[in-house]
């Protein structure tokens, strides 16, 4: 099940915020070898404050098998702070209605293609909803921009930033690529693309079809 | 940031917020074009890559490169010794046509399969790799005479390639389904849609109709599984374009 947790509770829930930062230390750290504040094998950053928002997908063994973090964008953000240059139309967002979206990790047990999608649905779908209950306007973030595909295969509704630039080194250096902001409207529509995202894919025979199917005659000249 | 560099941006964001209003294959392809011609692209096609023993014809989504061109060089199986074909196996990172040539090590036989882009006026052009969420890779590429490959063009020209691409594959998807019979709807789902068209939520329809709301919510499901939409604005649509009902 998801658990939402605020940084409040970091003290009442002490197992559980170790669990996750030791997950996002092997995952972002030990994984994609970022170079991140990690002290004894925890990953935390300066956002991970009173006012951050955690979204843990808790499995019965009380294994994290997914989490993802929401902050507030009003006093600072990762895309303000760090990479204003995503940001083609003028200034990062600092407003009480956005928030910004980092630290996702979906992991679980069954790697299986519906699993994986159906537990993307589940933790995105838990964080847009608590977005939508709160009233908020954008969810923004950053990501591999070779990732885009999958971003719009959950909504259509994916709107970018800004075009994508290089971090790390580029995509020629190991452990490097290009990255872009991107942000959802917080509406029901959304949560909705996001829901049917991860439903039993009744398979579409259809979709299978549509890379075989000759294009319509009205565009092949 | 340069002004130049501005433009990039800003032409690319309003190209994929108009294509965020369009539905339409013919639409879609028409804006993706118009685009495309603003950086020197007269040309354009995108397809998914076949797998062994597929028909690579079958795969196209968009082809405006002139067919006798696509018809010779599916018939003379270029894509077994295109370099192009070859340089995708190595990498995923966008390249152009002019980057396999200035490495120099390509021989005489792949020179002149890039080149044959000249008889139709493509000098240069610019593939687009794009990993599909199922995770087999398509293909963006356009090509012109004298095309802008400039660092920021490259990065616009990618999320051009991905966001046309997305549009394009859902614009056939819409299509196909279309084409399909549909199931019809009852009296009483055609009665809740027909509510659903005029803006009401399932408190307000439940009331009007006098139902309880799980039994609105529970119509409202069952129409658009039937009209194949997964979402009820687009159910609205398709009921319409089917004429369950009407405005």
């Amino acid at each position: 099940m998801i658990r939402v947790l605020s940084g409040k509770q970091r003290d009442a829930y002490p197992d559980l915020f170790d669990q996750h930062f030791r997950l996002r230390y092997d995952v972002f750290v030990k994984g994609r070898g970022w170079s991140l504040p990690a002290a004894d094998g925890l990953e935390i950053d300066q956002y991970d404050d009173s006012d951050a928002i955690y979204f843990l997908d808790v499995s019965e063994e009380d294994r994290i098998q997914g989490s993802i973090r929401i902050t507030p964008t009003v006093k600072s953000s990762l895309i303000a702070d760090y990479f204003p240059h995503l940001i083609e139309n003028g200034q990062p967002a600092r407003s009480s209605s956005i928030y910004e979206c980092t630290r996702y990790i979906v992991q679980p047990p069954r790697k299986t293609r519906g699993d994986n999608r159906a537990a993307k649905s589940r933790i995105i779908g838990a964080m847009l909803e608590w977005c939508l209950d709160h009233r908020l306007t954008y969810l923004q973030t950053i990501i591999d921009s070779v990732a885009l595909p999958t971003y719009l295969d959950l909504t259509a509704q994916t709107i970018p930033l800004g075009l994508p630039h290089p971090y790390g080194g580029g995509r020629k250096t190991p452990g490097g690529g290009d990255c872009m902001a991107i942000r959802w409207p917080v509406t029901q529509e959304v949560l909705d693309d996001i829901r049917n995202y991860g439903a039993p894919a009744e398979a579409d025979p259809l979709l299978a079809h549509v890379a075989a199917a000759p294009p319509p005659a009205e565009f092949v000249h | 940031m340069t002004d130049q560099a501005d433009l990039y941006g800003k032409r690319t964001l309003d190209f994929i917020e108009r294509l965020r209003t369009l539905d339409g294959y013919e639409d879609i392809c028409r804006q993706v074009q118009t685009e495309l011609e603003w950086y020197g692209f007269t040309y354009v096609s995108s397809w998914s890559i076949p797998g062994p023993g597929e028909d690579p014809a079958q795969c196209l989504m968009l082809n405006t490169r002139p067919q006798d061109y696509v018809d010779h060089y599916i018939e003379k199986n270029y894509m077994v010794r295109d370099p192009v074909v070859t340089e995708l196996r190595r990498t995923l990172t966008p390249f152009s046509w002019n980057d396999l040539r200035s490495r120099g090590d390509l021989n005489k036989s792949e020179k002149s399969i890039i080149d044959e882009g000249r008889d139709f006026g493509a000098k240069d052009g610019f593939m687009i790799p794009i990993i599909t969420p199922s995770g087999s890779v398509a293909l963006f590429s356009p090509c012109g005479p004298e095309p802008d490959l400039t660092p920021r063009a490259r990065a616009a020209l990618e999320v051009i390639g991905m966001y046309s691409f997305h549009a394009i594959k859902r614009a056939l998807i819409r299509r196909l389904r279309a084409e399909s019979v549909h199931q019809p709807l009852t009296a009483r789902e055609r009665e809740v849609m027909q509510w659903v068209a005029t803006g009401k939520s399932d408190e307000e329809i439940a009331d009007i109709l006098n139902l309880s709301t799980p039994t609105v919510t529970w119509h409202v499901e069952n129409a658009k599984r039937k009209l194949d939409a997964f979402r009820r604005t687009y159910a609205v649509v398709q009921a319409i374009r089917l004429g369950e009902i009407s405005l």
